[in-house]
């Protein structure tokens, strides 16, 4: 018995051992498998990146066009995009904002070009050619996110027509202590000279920004949100012109929170649409049009957007009292001049006449 | 304070009116490093700095045959320069932006701003490397005859009877501007200080 | 409260005079200031360039230099060489380049550079076929390359917080 007992023992030990062993090769082979399958799927995928970048290249490629100019210094280059059927071209302000004599080239022919609008204050320029042309499907900013990979397509100094590809590095509202004028898009994309007005892309290969300036080193790179030079293109549509508005109202820092906001609107300026509103000093901003607002620096995109002559809905707070102002926006006192403030009391600003000039020019300051 | 003094580069300038090229070169070569910095300093931007810098001799070259020895030939290339530099910064770009007397205020609300976001954590010292880039981003936001005023008084080292010269203004406004730029930097560089991490 | 007074920010700024353009820029500023006068000079026409030459050598002889007299003289010759070359030569092609005072010395290198060994006061021209004159080109600067356009920052800035 036994020796029965041991027989059976070693047969079930044994048994085990094979079974077991027959697990662990099958274990194994599992786990090859998982690891191979694994190793394709991301072979699969770098794949699918590539052929994606290339794809959006391949079909935006045709639509972007090297620019020509010739400003008082010398002659420049740049780039640009079509954005209608029609030949209608973005492009930095610093490529089509202050040249002229502009030829593009596109299908390896050149044309000439002349500008349509020039808005320094969004960094953004339109030029036109007489010709059918291929566009860029336009896209949306707001839907972008730090790590979001991006595609740019540029002419760098005389090189031929180059893709560029990087992510989202940020969103900033100032850059070397200065306020841009609307939130910038910065880009871990380098980019050379030559790629000003460069159309920023995302995956789905529709423009989310234009490429306007560098930062050190070429190694990063700025973009105006498409929108921003959206806003622009609208106000040519309607006024053929940039409608920059205005409301005349200081904005600083509350000492403390009121409905989340800490926007406190420090001064009126006297005979502006915000004084005449019923808006006064103190009360706090929480909202302008659609754009929330949280702190000073919000109202920097809120302002961009509001066009000169619309009325936009100002939403304040006054003790617990929450209110609701419809402020006309008159036309924004840089954009005639480019450098000064009216002297108040001008007669242009009227909340009910839209002036197209302010008729008062201050002499700069020494 | 016009001493009668001889201006040591008399000789080269001399020979390049009676047609010595290598003494203008010798010039060229004295005066590109002074006037890098001069120009430097005003545009931040080292290709505008070199184009600007070849215009510079090429006019000076031009000019040379009118020079009468009035003023000292370093008085009068630096004017030269000074006055490329700022018409060139004028028609660089206009800048949208307010007006130029209400610099201060909006800096006063730049102030308020920074002081209620103070947190109680010790302000720490500022090394060398950030003051530095911090006071040329407030060297940026100086207007374009300000920034001039700056860079040749404390950083070409030029007295204030040497840029009056080469401004043509009195010294009465070259001190001016310098008080008002000094004012401006000084602002600028103590928000930093109270607010070092932004 | 003065944290930073004017000494300190007059030290900071004098620290800003050791800084340096990049490596190798004054050695090769002279060199590029050359190249730019010989376009300069390229484009100049033909009558102005002998005027200048005229008005250099009257200086000359009021400087009393009478080494340069006979240099005077072949300059008075080989001008005339010139003007009767270019009658025979085809205006695309061949352009003299001519030298106007202070003088470049010769002689050019094998690649046709000008080179710089030491001042003359002798008067060297040269004929040579160079690039086809582009008539738009009016300008020295046109003839440079083009500025490839990409600033270092933006083009404006709001300077506070006001709508």
């Amino acid at each position: 018995m036994f020796r029965h007992a041991a027989f059976a023992l070693i047969f079930c030990l044994s048994s085990n051992v094979l079974f077991a062993e027959e697990q662990s090769a099958k274990a194994i082979n599992d786990k090859i498998r998982e690891r191979f399958e694994r190793a394709l799927a991301q072979a699969a995928s770098a794949t699918a990146a590539s052929n994606q970048v290339k794809d959006i290249f391949a079909r935006a490629a045709k639509a972007v066009v090297k620019i020509h100019g010739v400003d008082e210094h010398s002659e420049i280059c740049g780039t640009g995009f079509f954005i209608d059927p029609t030949g209608t071209l973005y492009t930095a302000y610093t490529v089509g904002g202050e040249a002229g004599n502009f030829t593009i080239e596109f299908g390896g022919k050149k044309y000439p070009a002349r500008q349509l609008l020039a808005d320094i204050r969004s960094g953004t320029a339109m030029l036109k050619i007489d010709e059918a042309t291929p566009v860029l499907p336009i896209g949306k900013s707001e839907q972008m996110e730090v790590a979001t990979p991006v595609v740019s397509i540029g002419f760098p100094l005389d090189l031929p027509q180059t893709p560029n590809f990087g992510m989202v590095a940020g969103f900033d509202r100032k850059y070397l202590g200065r306020y841009f004028s609307t939130t910038h898009m910065r880009l871990n994309l380098p980019s050379q000279r030559g790629e000003a007005g460069a159309p920023l892309l995302n995956m789905r290969g529709e423009v989310v920004g234009i490429v306007v300036s560098s930062l050190e080193n070429n190694s990063a790179c700025y973009a105006v949100p498409i929108e921003a030079a959206e806003k622009i293109r609208g106000d040519f549509m309607r006024f053929g012109e940039a409608r920059h508005g205005w409301v005349g109202i200081n904005v600083s820092m509350a000492p403390k929170p009121v409905e989340g906001s800490v926007a406190e609107m420090t001064k009126i300026m006297e005979d502006t649409p915000a004084a005449r509103s019923g808006i006064k000093a103190g009360d706090i901003l929480l909202q302008v049009g659609r754009k929330k607002v949280t702190q000073p620096e919000d109202v920097l995109d809120a302002s961009f957007f509001i066009t000169a002559g619309d009325v936009v809905p100002i939403t304040v707070m006054r003790g617990n009292q929450r209110m609701t102002f419809e402020v006309q926006a008159t036309l924004h006192p840089a954009s005639k001049t480019g450098l000064l403030l009216a002297a108040p009391g001008t007669p242009a600003m009227n909340q009910q006449a839209i002036p197209l000039s302010l008729g008062s020019d201050v002499p700069p300051t020494p | 304070m016009d001493q009668p003094r001889v201006d040591p580069d008399q000789e080269l300038v001399k020979r390049t009116q009676s047609g010595d090229a290598g003494a203008f070169d010798e010039l060229v070569i004295k005066y590109t490093p002074r006037l890098y910095g001069l120009v430097y300093n005003m545009t931040s931007n080292h290709e505008d700095t070199n184009d600007l810098l070849q215009d510079i001799f090429a006019k000076a070259y031009r000019a040379i045959r009118g020079f009468r020895g009035k003023s000292s030939f370093y008085t009068w290339v630096h004017s030269i320069a000074v006055n490329m530099t700022l018409n060139f910064l004028k028609k660089r770009g206009r800048r949208f932006q307010l007006s130029l007397d209400d610099v201060d205020a909006s800096i006063q609300n730049d102030k308020e701003f920074l002081q209620s976001t103070a947190t109680s954590s010790p302000v720490r010292e500022a090394d060398l490397s950030e003051l530095q880039r911090r006071l040329n981003e407030a060297m940026m936001k100086l207007s374009d005859e300000h920034r001039a005023v700056v860079t040749m008084f404390h950083i070409q080292g030029m007295p204030h009877a040497e840029i009056s010269k080469i401004l043509r203004v009195s010294e009465g406004t070259v001190r001016s501007r310098l008080f008002y730029a000094n004012r401006q930097l000084q602002n600028y560089l103590d928000e930093f200080r109270k607010n070092p991490v932004s | 409260m003065d944290e930073f007074n004017d000494n300190e920010i007059a030290r900071l700024l004098r620290l800003k005079r050791y800084e340096q353009p990049p490596p190798g820029y004054f050695e090769n500023f002279l060199h590029e200031f050359h190249r730019r006068q010989r376009d300069e000079m390229l484009r100049q026409p033909l009558w102005r360039i002998c005027l200048e030459r005229a008005h250099s050598f009257m200086l000359r002889l009021d400087a009393r230099s009478l080494a340069s007299y006979p240099a005077a003289v072949a300059a008075v010759l080989v001008c005339a060489a010139v003007v009767s070359l270019k009658i025979y030569q085809q205006p695309e092609t061949a352009h003299v380049a001519l030298q106007s005072p202070p003088v470049l010395s010769a002689p050019a290198t094998a690649e046709g550079e000008w080179s710089l060994s030491s001042p003359v006061a002798a008067q060297i021209f040269r004929t040579q076929p160079v690039r086809s004159f582009n008539g738009s080109a009016q300008t020295h600067r046109a003839a440079a390359p083009p500025r490839y356009v990409l600033d270092s920052v933006p083009v404006s800035y709001e300077p506070t917080f006001r709508f």
